[in-house]
């Protein structure tokens, strides 16, 4: 019995989202938990697997399409079955409830199902699964050539024929280093290819003919950066401030704390806390007016291979020390293992943003809308200083504000920003 | 060696036996003068006398309980039937009596019996003079059940039959009397019971049949062999005791299996090997096994019909190759 895929509702704050690729073409096997289509949500690309086995009978909604919940997207069964009702079914207009009564499946279609749906199973017959198993050959995408599209021993002996013979180092060591095995050829036991070989594949990589560029597709998360950033600096009234802040105390407290907490976290609380002295910076435009927020978020930037994201700390402005310190790092692990629930990116009031560990001296980021400003924390070095006329090297770090001029001025952003030099200078002021 | 037919070698080992073993004794219709009606006793009575070569009335159930009790006090039995069709006649003395003896006496007595002859198609006989007995008998405690499918096999295999301290049923078929084939001279020489023969080695399919049907299912392998299929054919010998381990490492290699008989297929000793092999190489099994075998029709007297019923060579080609999926 076909079924229909649904737009899947990731996360409490979706409403809607949008096809990026399908994975499988028309037609083609569906095998439940395998990867089926990429979409993309306000923030995320998310890979969604099938939840059920068949053939993907019908595309419903295309790529590019923005689809909102729950909506049905394209319909899995078996090959041949009649999707017309469940077609129907998938049409924007709500269901006439006084329309007639859908098709019946046609006879073929019940007994298939009613016998365990060829459509929806893989066969394999013992044999050929055992030297699946003996030969490492995954036979989950393989098409089987006997009756039913059962997968028979030569099947698997051919794909294993046709897969590249290599050593699992081998093998492991093309994955890391991003080099096709195909093109590689083997110089160890009957042809088959070594670490060596694949090192040195990776070695003498060809350069691209002239002409031909390295073509990064726009979408996905770079694209909703792109555009997010865009709408940022076309619609907030973007300014900056930058302080230079003495970093011996933070050291020293940091130090106190046997170093069980980062340099990050004490900028961030010592952030949360003058958000709460200076809630002007703690703010959103509304369509009723400038709603200055008694709770801190805080989003703390995390660069991704390919993007960025920012996870939220909600709740900020109640925690300890330890507490944000625990919850930043593990929010940060997640982002980078593309764990994130989408609850855990939304919601931000303020965000941190730090490349010190890139060597930048300074740095000015761009505000995530709706926030009021962004704090841009650069490296904290050895410098020059001048103490009662005399030059000491003391560590400091430089912060930058930028901030939205239409919900702040500049003299409260200097305030909030002189308040967060304040407590990262005398850090007791924290407590 | 010598070339002998199925016949004369099965005649040579009773005369074998006679000499070596005084107790050894034959009994049967027509089997004195006339050297019974394929030639099986030729001559013996004039070596033996009357006393060791017995001729009987057509009283199956009697004479084949005479070799019942004779076997029981000592003597070393060699009954013959006219016809295997004509042991359900003698039904209780061979169930009954000859296969649970042993057991029930408490291992006491002993029933050295061969109740031998021959069934089969090939002479339109029709279907009282044409059956396939084995099947039945397997489902026998008690019994050995054998089924010699070439001259060498006949000797040595009811050598041992005879000097078996329990009851054989020795099955012969009619139509391979006349074939001929390479016979060790050996006195001695015996084939045991329990060991399939691997007459024919090959990788794709496993192939197990006898008598006519060993004969088919090389014909059937010469003409798979055109289209490519390498096929090994095994002939099981003695269905009780049944040697499956060779069959079943023969599946492990080929990953199919296809038993052809003569039988009727339904319930035909194909189907205890195609669940031996099941259960034993499951995992081995590429294709679910194929039997081929007789259909559920009484055998016909008419020849041409008598061929509808039972298998063809190109059924077991046609067996073979879809387990291989080549249909």
């Amino acid at each position: 019995m076909a079924e229909r895929i649904i737009m899947p509702k990731q996360g409490l704050q979706m409403t809607e989202g949008t096809i990026l690729e399908w994975l499988v073409p028309e037609g083609g096997a569906v095998t439940e938990g395998q990867p089926l289509f990429k979409m993309e949500t306000d923030k995320l690309t998310i890979t969604i697997d099938a939840p059920v086995s068949g053939t993907l009978l019908k595309i419903v909604k295309e790529e590019g399409e923005t689809v909102p919940i729950t909506e049905t997207i394209a319909i899995v069964g078996a090959p041949g079955e009649d999707v017309s009702a469940l077609l129907a079914d998938a049409a924007p207009e709500a269901p006439d409830p006084g329309a007639p009564p859908p098709q019946p499946v046609p006879e073929k279609a019940q007994q298939v199902s009613a016998t365990g749906a060829p459509g929806q199973r893989k066969f394999i017959t013992p044999r050929a699964r055992m030297r699946a198993e003996e030969l490492r050959v995954g036979y989950e995408s393989i098409a089987g050539s006997a009756p039913d599209g059962t997968i028979i021993e030569r099947d698997i002996l051919q794909a294993a024929a046709a897969a590249p013979r290599a050593t699992p180092l081998a093998k492991k060591t093309a994955d890391i280093s991003g080099v096709p095995l195909e093109g590689v050829v083997g110089t160890g036991a009957r042809g088959k290819v070594v670490r060596q070989d694949v090192l040195h594949a990776a070695a003498r990589k060809p350069a691209p003919a002239a002409g031909e560029r390295d073509l990064q597709p726009m979408r996905g998360m770079r694209k909703i950066i792109a555009d997010r950033m865009k709408a940022s600096l076309d619609v907030t009234a973007q300014a900056s401030h930058r302080i230079s802040v003495r970093m011996d105390k933070v050291r020293e407290a940091r130090e106190a704390l046997d170093k069980s907490v980062g340099y990050n976290d004490l900028i961030a609380f010592a952030t949360v806390r003058a958000l709460m002295d200076y809630p002007q910076m703690n703010a959103e435009l509304t369509d009723e007016g400038i709603w200055r927020k008694n709770f801190v978020n805080l989003g703390i930037a995390v660069a991704l291979e390919d993007g960025l994201i920012v996870p939220v700390v909600h709740g900020a402005e109640s925690m300890t020390l330890h507490m944000l310190s625990e919850q930043a790092a593990a929010l940060a692990r997640k982002a980078r293992e593309g764990q994130l629930l989408p609850e855990e990116y939304a919601g931000g009031t303020f965000t941190l943003s730090n490349l010190g560990m890139f060597g930048l001296d300074e740095f000015e980021a761009i505000i995530n809308p709706p926030e009021a400003g962004i704090l841009a924390v650069g490296r904290i070095a050895d410098m020059p200083v001048a103490v009662d006329g005399r030059v000491e090297i003391h560590p400091v770090m430089k912060l930058t504000l930028s901030y939205d001029h239409r919900l702040v001025d500049g003299a409260p952003a200097a305030q909030f920003l002189a308040r967060v030099k304040e407590y990262l200078e005398n850090p007791y002021k924290l407590l | 060696m010598s070339i002998k037919t199925y016949a004369v070698a099965i005649r040579d080992v009773l005369a074998q036996e006679m000499r070596r073993d005084q107790n050894v004794f034959l009994m049967g219709e027509d089997i004195a003068e006339q050297g019974g009606i394929f030639g099986c006793t030729r001559d013996l009575l004039q070596e033996f006398g009357d006393k060791r070569v017995r001729n009987t009335p057509i009283s199956e159930n009697t004479f084949v309980g005479a070799g019942v009790g004779a076997a029981s006090v000592g003597m070393r039995p060699v009954v013959e039937l006219m016809y295997m069709d004509f042991l359900y006649l003698a039904m209780d003395q061979i169930l009954n009596q000859a296969a649970k003896m042993r057991y029930m006496f408490g291992g006491k007595v002993k029933v050295p019996l061969v109740v031998r002859g021959q069934q089969g198609i090939g002479r339109g006989n029709a279907g009282q003079h044409s059956q396939s007995v084995e099947s039945l008998l397997m489902h026998i405690p008690g019994l050995k059940v054998v089924c010699p499918s070439t001259p060498a096999d006949a000797a040595g295999l009811l050598r041992t039959a005879i000097r078996d301290d329990n009851p054989v049923v020795f099955i012969e078929h009619k139509a391979l009397y006349a074939t001929k084939g390479e016979v060790p001279d050996d006195p001695e020489f015996s084939v045991p019971f329990g060991k399939s023969n691997v007459v024919r080695e090959g990788k794709d399919v496993t192939i197990v049949g006898n008598y006519l049907y060993l004969g088919k299912a090389l014909e059937a392998a010469d003409l798979l062999e055109k289209e490519g299929i390498s096929a090994e054919v095994i002939d099981p010998r003695t269905l009780v005791p049944l040697d499956t381990d060779t069959i079943v490492e023969s599946v492990r290699k080929t990953g199919r299996l296809v038993t052809v008989h003569e039988a009727h297929r339904t319930m035909g000793f194909g189907t205890e090997i195609a669940a031996q092999v099941t259960e034993k190489a499951f995992k081995y099994l590429d294709a679910p096994p194929a039997r081929v075998g007789a259909k559920m029709c009484t055998l016909p007297f008419n020849l041409g019909l008598e061929n509808a019923v039972v298998p063809q060579v190109a059924d077991i080609v046609e067996a073979a190759k879809s387990v291989l999926y080549r249909m």
